[in-house]
């Protein structure tokens, strides 16, 4: 077996100019792969954990009842004892901190003009804990002053559409948990800009107990939970399950990821681009190394019938010309990870910038991040892809006919 | 002796265009164990063609080989090549070596297929490329070596697995005079010592001066087999050609290779 290891290897630099024309081939497909796969991850990374310090958090409880059917009165399928709740889960390892969230729906009004709104209500300062942060925003955040004026933010849109700036007050109107209508005055300290014509248009924010006042009711739509890394989620939600189901009320728990509407749809996007080049590597590889192999085999013509009249079975030829393939896979895969790598550190330190996207105002760092699993992914691609497209050379090669072989010139 | 190799009756037809050509006609032949036999004849007499029969690489139109009473015609392929792996050893006009192997590697390559264990290999490797003369080079790839070198290599290659039947094709057409006459030798040799059967085509008169039996052909058909008395006078051996320094000197290439095989 070594020896015929050794055969395939020594064939493989047999013509040099033509294995390294096939290395740089394979590696350069690879290293594109690399750099193509390192940027989108980067990107998916940068997008994951901006969607989640925005204000999704890594997880967040639900009662059972919130995704089993609409709210009759306000916030009737809310969390009740929510602070019993957060105390609950503050405890466990990784967990950040807890923060208590409403999601409410009313009309605001600059006294002359109406429009609906859709509320949502926070604790700014356990949101502060968390590290969550507006974008976009002009103004200033939510300060949870105790008493006085209630102060709101809200979306670019709804400002234009209402002709309101920041210091200037709207009144909001919303049905309370006993269905009686009730309102309270805000004072606008921060209009934001999400980059979402539709969210922008109907955005507002107010503290927990602006909104609490507002609804007459001290429950809370869901918590929202925030750990130590993201990498850690999976392994907090496992340790919260069984701490959940003592509660008076069914909760349930939902990863980020479950609620990344967004980000999901970008990851599938990016997946699909990262497929789509894979597809086109593997089959400029396999149909690039057909020719090179069968080049290879029409040379080794009499080598081969020499081979097979000494009594060497066909099957060996058959295997002989996949290993040469597969070593030749392996070898461009190790210059293309090499390669990628190189690269990929060379522009991380050049120190580029991507135009910014939609609802950023800075450009974002190009980056290429050094994924082991897409390097083995790659390699494994390529690899495959050469010892699929020695398939065919090496079955003709064993299907010589000897005598035929033997006269070759 | 016995018989072992038997073609009965064989043609042989290859397509041309839209018509045949009889490349064997007929061709009735006998060969004993231990014979030094050449198949001679003018290009296109069908000698190659006969060889490549007689070596199972390719198949009669009609009639039929056996090698040691086994009708090849009846085997299967796989039993086809584990005959010529176990019985035949091939020696060709252009070499035919591995060029990424070393010598000693090619010498070893028939071996590896027949599966003995490595220290088998290595033994035997030693012992054949000491009975070509070619230790010194064992580790010598075949573009650094002569082409007499190579073709001893080539022959080496063919003994190694002590087949019945060694077969060559016109071995010395690609040597110069003082290199053929060294194989000559040199294949003579290693038939006496080791009783190898040794099968040959060629139109080559200082091969044909040294050996025992002559079969000629012509347009595909044996028009003589004569057995010739001269070149069995043990005088045409040189042994010493092949390595002067060789501490066997005295004893034949192929009676070294005899003693370590």
């Amino acid at each position: 077996m070594a020896k015929f290891l050794l055969l395939a290897f020594r064939n493989v630099f047999r013509n040099r100019r033509r294995t390294i024309m096939t290395l740089i081939m394979v590696g350069g497909g690879v290293t594109g792969l690399l750099l193509a796969g390192g940027y989108f991850a980067f990107m998916t990374r940068g997008l994951r954990e901006d969607t989640i310090n925005a204000g999704l958090g890594h997880l967040q409880i639900f009662t059972a009842d919130h995704f089993k059917r609409d709210e009759v009165r306000v916030l009737d399928s809310g969390i009740e004892n929510w602070r019993q709740v957060a105390a609950t889960v503050s405890s466990a390892p990784h967990v950040r901190g807890v923060a208590p969230r409403i999601e409410f729906y009313g009309m605001a009004s600059n006294g002359t003009k109406a429009a609906g709104f859709m509320g949502s209500a926070v604790d700014p300062t356990a949101e502060k804990g968390l590290g969550f942060r507006s974008r976009g925003l002009t103004g200033r955040d939510l300060d949870a002053k105790p008493g006085g004026e209630v102060e709101a933010i809200i979306g670019t849109g709804l400002a234009k559409s209402m002709n309101v700036k920041v210091g200037d007050g709207l009144t909001l109107l919303a049905m309370t948990s006993d269905g009686a209508l009730n309102g309270v005055d805000v004072e606008i300290v921060g209009i934001v800009n999400s980059g979402i014509s539709e969210l922008d248009a109907r955005y507002l924010r107010i503290t927990l107990p602006a909104a609490q006042r507002l609804l007459q009711s001290d429950r809370v739509t869901n918590l929202v939970v925030g750990l130590d890394s993201t990498r850690n989620t999976d392994l907090v939600y496992t340790e919260l399950i069984p701490r959940l189901r003592g509660l008076s009320q069914e909760m349930t728990l939902k990863k980020w990821i479950d609620l990344a509407t967004y980000y999901k749809q970008v990851n599938t996007l990016f997946n699909s681009i990262f497929l789509f080049m894979g597809v086109i590597v593997f089959f400029m590889v396999l149909m690039s190394s057909v020719n090179t192999l069968l080049m290879a085999m029409l040379e080794r013509t009499r080598e081969i019938g020499t081979m097979l009249a000494m009594g060497t079975p066909r099957i060996w030829i058959v295997a002989l010309f996949m290993l040469e393939a597969t070593l030749l896979g392996v070898m461009g895969a190790i210059v293309g990870v090499v390669g990628g790598n190189f690269l990929g550190v060379i522009l991380n330190s050049a120190g580029l910038h991507m135009p910014p996207p939609p609802g950023y105002s800075v450009p974002i760092a190009f980056k290429v991040l050094h994924v082991p699993a897409i390097m083995a992914g790659s390699s494994i691609l390529v690899i495959f892809s050469l010892a699929l497209s020695s398939i065919f050379p090496a079955i003709r090669a064993s299907r010589l006919q000897i005598a035929e072989a033997l006269a070759h010139v | 002796m016995d018989d072992l190799v038997t073609v009965e009756a064989v043609s042989r037809q290859f397509p041309l265009d839209h018509n045949y050509v009889r490349a064997l006609d007929n061709v009735n032949l006998r060969i004993a164990a231990g014979e030094f036999l050449a198949i001679a004849g003018p290009s296109g007499s069908g000698k190659s063609t006969l060889l490549n029969l007689i070596g199972c690489i390719d198949k009669p139109t009609t009639g039929r080989i056996l090698i040691e009473g086994t009708d090849t015609s009846t085997l299967s392929p796989s039993r086809l090549t584990a005959l010529r792996r176990v019985k035949i050893g091939f020696v060709f006009q252009t070499f035919n070596l591995i060029p990424v192997f070393t010598a000693a590697e090619n010498v070893e390559f028939p071996l590896l297929v027949q599966g003995f264990s490595s220290q088998e290999r290595r033994t035997r490797v030693a012992a054949a490329l000491e009975s070509v003369g070619l230790s010194p080079r064992a580790n010598h790839r075949p573009d650094l070596l002569s082409g007499g070198e190579r073709q001893r290599v080539a022959v080496a290659r063919a003994i190694v697995h002590r087949p019945a039947l060694v077969l060559a094709d016109e071995p010395t057409a690609n040597l110069d005079t003082h290199n053929a006459t060294q194989l000559i030798d040199l294949m003579h040799d290693l038939n006496r010592t080791l009783g190898l059967t040794f099968l040959f085509s060629t139109h080559d008169q200082r091969l044909l001066e040294h050996t025992d039996r002559i079969v000629r052909l012509t347009d595909g058909q044996i028009v003589s087999d004569t057995h010739t008395a001269e070149s069995l006078n043990p005088n045409v051996l040189n042994p010493q050609v092949f390595n002067p320094q060789d501490s066997n000197q005295g004893a034949s290439h192929g009676q070294v290779l005899a003693a370590r095989l």
